[in-house]
């Protein structure tokens, strides 16, 4: 035997002892699996002119009109993954922007919701069971102009006028994505901005004001193609919409068209693969707090700061948040315009 | 804004809110013209002497929303799809469509341009009428005042304004009419950054100082925060006035730059020292570096550090009658450093005017004719010479000359909203080459405003 062929017949056997003594070819694909980003965000606020952080009002009213709000916010540790046995904050820190705009008419009103991440960060390689993730390094240095996912809705109140004791409404809402999963199509690290495809969000709504009280409640269905399951953590396709909101509304003087209204928000979701299922659900409450004129003497506007926290602190729920945010709204006042919503804060019943 | 004035829905010289929208296409077509070389010796920065179509499309909204007493946000979300000519390479400061971005694409992209808080302190003195406008809520304010602008905006939208040239998606094309040619200011690839920037008007004088974030290296996206390092510092002075009744004004600006750079003598030495490790095929690929094949030519990669740019100018407006203004910019910058920003002219001096169609009864039209030249320094020309590219320019040789632009253009309205334009350039020694050109460019605009 040559000696050439004879070094591939020893190089040939040490293959076939390597691979059956230290690893098979389906031992090698065991291998972390890198899971691809998300759009982690939870925190939806409401249409402009909405009210509440993440509950609507269903206060639109009178002739033609718009309205627009700027919401900021940080989030810390909104994306924890655990397999059983360990937990593990894979984004730790996120804050946002999100403006809106809508036109509204009478009852109705149509929305656009831009969304722009201010810095999203996470370590850059966590492992979990079988999974590594590559956490987000996003900034405003390395994305200077990014918008997340369009957000356009119409929204409507059904039944009840702009200040009755229940009001109920519907809304539907189209993510229009932007960008990929996976930053410049490598899997090195991931944004946590977008799920790639369209989404939807189909709510129903209901509010009212009860003398000095006032409320809100949501239940919908968020459309989400996406479905990474097992991965922790990540979409489980559609989920299961929920809130509610409740606070008492007060005059900051006798007589004054100023308001405060103070008053816990609670909102969240679960898939509806994973019903219920205790890391399949978000559920985070807001204390909140807002100084209102909503007085139809002229331009309208709120001032509203918002503080809370986990209950559930998984599937994008986060350890705590802050939110703070300005919304002005108008329209034309019309004949036939409902009550104004200043004889609330009116002393007496 | 007007139409929901008219109606009665919207308070225009109060405003808690405003919002406006754009649409802009261009496409430019060049003809063939005369190169006796193109990208020589592995050179990759030439203008194609073949015919050739450039486009740009963009779509903007304007969003101002009033937060407090002088508290203003501003947003605009952009898309813009382009095809710029020969891969945006070539012209070194007489770019023919003052859209183009670098690292733009044919694929519609949507981003934000600006998003930025703007606080007014009035000081007192008359009252000055502030018209709604896109990034302009109406208001009324004190001729002394305090501004102070903060976020996401381009440096453009302080510094450098000019009323005759105006919004550049109404008037001249090429981008050598937009702002200094030799002005480098601090931005990323789409000509957007983040700073902030302190005014103080006192009645006919303004004085503006700013600091905003460069690129992370040269003509990228991504900006580089380390403000107190790396910046770009801005200071302008302006004085208001008026010539035979009619408005004008004189504007002094000057910059400092502090930014990783090459200077082109370093670059020039480094080769002549190493030229087998520190010629410009072995620098790295774009972003970083230019791509360049040439072994045998210099690359300011090599050398790049804390550099400083510096530069002033004058910035002259003038009208001449009701609507006819005259403009002239002229700067002067060092010229030792790589473009970091904007464009690879070192001197540049524009003039030309500007007239709305009203003595022909169609008072929204617009017609103007401009002159620009710019120049590269010394050091800058042998850095070409020797075969070296920059983020736009080098064609593996130079015979030095100014490059030359004149423009000549009319904007037929239709509708009081919707704009069209015949534009023709015609560019003397682009890429400050004599060996080629001259070039003709014939282009049509569409534009919208809402």
């Amino acid at each position: 035997m040559p000696s050439s062929e004879a070094h591939r017949a020893v190089a040939f056997a040490l293959v076939l002892l390597s691979t059956s003594t230290f690893g098979t070819p389906s031992e090698a694909q065991q291998s972390p699996q890198v899971p691809e980003g998300f759009a982690l965000e939870r925190f939806y606020p409401s249409a402009p002119g909405g009210g509440w952080f993440v509950m609507d009002a269903l206060e639109t009213r009178g002739g033609p009109g718009g309205a627009m709000a700027l919401n900021v916010g940080y989030a810390r540790n909104p994306l924890r993954v655990t397999d059983g046995s360990q937990h593990v904050a894979v984004v730790t820190d996120q804050a946002f922007a999100d403006f809106g705009v809508a036109a509204t008419y009478d009852r109705w009103r149509l929305s656009l919701n831009l969304s722009m991440p201010l810095t999203t960060q996470g370590p850059s390689t966590t492992t979990v069971g079988a999974y590594e993730f590559h956490g987000p390094s996003v900034d405003l240095g390395s994305n200077p102009d990014t918008l997340s996912d369009a957000r356009i809705g119409v929204d409507g109140r059904l039944l009840g006028d702009a200040d009755t004791r229940f009001r109920l409404g519907a809304s539907a809402q189209l993510f229009a994505p932007k960008g990929t999963r996976n930053v410049d199509g490598a899997v090195r690290h991931q944004d946590y901005d977008t799920d790639g495809t369209f989404r939807a969000m189909l709510r129903a709504l209901a509010a009212g004001d009860v003398s000095r009280f006032t409320y809100a409640a949501q239940l919908g269905v968020h459309i989400r193609p996406l479905d990474d399951s097992p991965v922790p953590g990540s979409p489980e396709g559609s989920e299961l919409l929920f809130g509610a909101a409740a606070g008492a509304k007060m005059p900051i003087r006798p007589g004054s068209k100023l308001n405060v209204i103070v008053g816990p928000e609670a909102y969240g979701a679960t898939a509806f693969r994973s019903f219920l299922a205790t890391t399949r659900t978000a559920l985070e409450a807001l204390l909140t707090g807002r100084l209102e004129d909503t007085a139809d003497t002229g331009p309208q506007l709120r001032l509203k700061l918002g503080a809370g926290a986990g209950i559930s602190q998984h599937f994008g729920a986060p350890e705590w948040r802050l939110v703070l945010a300005i919304e002005v709204f108008d329209h034309i006042r019309t004949a036939r315009q409902e009550p104004s919503a200043v004889t609330v804060s009116s002393p007496g019943p | 804004m007007n139409l929901l004035t008219q109606h009665r829905l919207h308070d225009l010289y109060d405003e808690s809110w405003n919002a406006y929208g754009q649409f802009t296409y261009i496409s430019s077509w060049k003809l063939p013209f005369y190169a006796p070389y193109t990208n020589t010796n592995g050179s990759v920065n030439s203008l194609v002497p073949d015919a050739e179509r450039s486009f740009t499309g963009t779509f903007t909204l304007f969003f101002g929303l009033r937060l407090w007493r002088g508290g203003e946000a501003y947003l605009a979300p952009e898309v813009i799809a382009e095809r710029p000519l020969s891969g945006l390479h070539g012209i070194g400061s007489a770019i023919q469509n003052f859209e183009l971005q670098k690292q733009g694409s044919e694929t519609p992209q949507i981003y934000r341009s600006r998003f930025y808080l703007r606080q007014t302190i009035g000081i007192g003195g008359s009252r000055v009428e502030k018209t709604s406008d896109p990034l302009q809520l109406a208001t009324v304010v004190d001729a002394r005042r305090l501004v102070v602008t903060a976020g996401n905006f381009t440096v453009l939208d302080v510094f450098d304004r000019n009323n005759v040239t105006w919004d550049p998606r109404q008037s001249f094309l090429n981008m050598a009419f937009m702002t200094h040619a030799a002005w480098d200011f601090a931005a990323d690839a789409r000509g957007y950054s983040w700073g902030a920037a302190v005014e103080a008007y006192w009645d006919d004088w303004a004085l503006r100082v700013g600091r905003m974030a460069p690129p992370l290296y040269p003509n990228v996206l991504q900006l580089d925060f380390q403000i107190d390092k790396h910046y770009g510092d801005e200071l302008e002075l302006e004085h208001d006035h008026e010539l035979l009744g009619q408005p004008g004004a004189v504007r002094i600006l000057a910059y400092r730059n502090q930014e990783v750079t090459g200077r082109f003598d370093e670059a020039i030495a480094a080769y002549q020292a190493d030229p087998t490790h520190k010629n410009a095929a072995a620098a790295p690929p774009p972003p970083v570096g230019y791509g360049s094949g040439n072994f045998t030519a210099p690359d300011v990669y090599w050398v790049r550090r804390l550099n400083t740019k510096v530069g002033v100018g004058i910035n002259l407006e003038q009208y001449v009658a009701p609507n006819i203004g005259v403009f002239l910019r002229g700067m002067y910058s060092d010229g030792q450093t790589e473009v970091d920003a904007f464009d690879p002219a070192d001197r540049s001096f524009t003039y030309g005017a500007v007239g709305k169609g009203s003595l022909w009864h169609r008072p929204f039209d617009l017609a103007g004719l401009g002159y620009g030249m710019a120049w590269i320094s010394k050091e800058h020309a042998d850095y070409l010479r020797m075969g070296g590219v920059d983020g736009f320019i080098g064609d593996g040789g130079l015979r030095q000359a100014p490059e030359t632009i004149i423009e000549l253009f009319y904007s037929v309205n239709f509708l009081k909203a919707i704009w069209l334009t015949a534009d023709y350039q015609r560019m003397w020694n682009p890429g400050f080459n004599a060996d080629r050109g001259p070039v003709d460019i014939v282009s049509g605009r569409v534009h919208a405003e809402f």
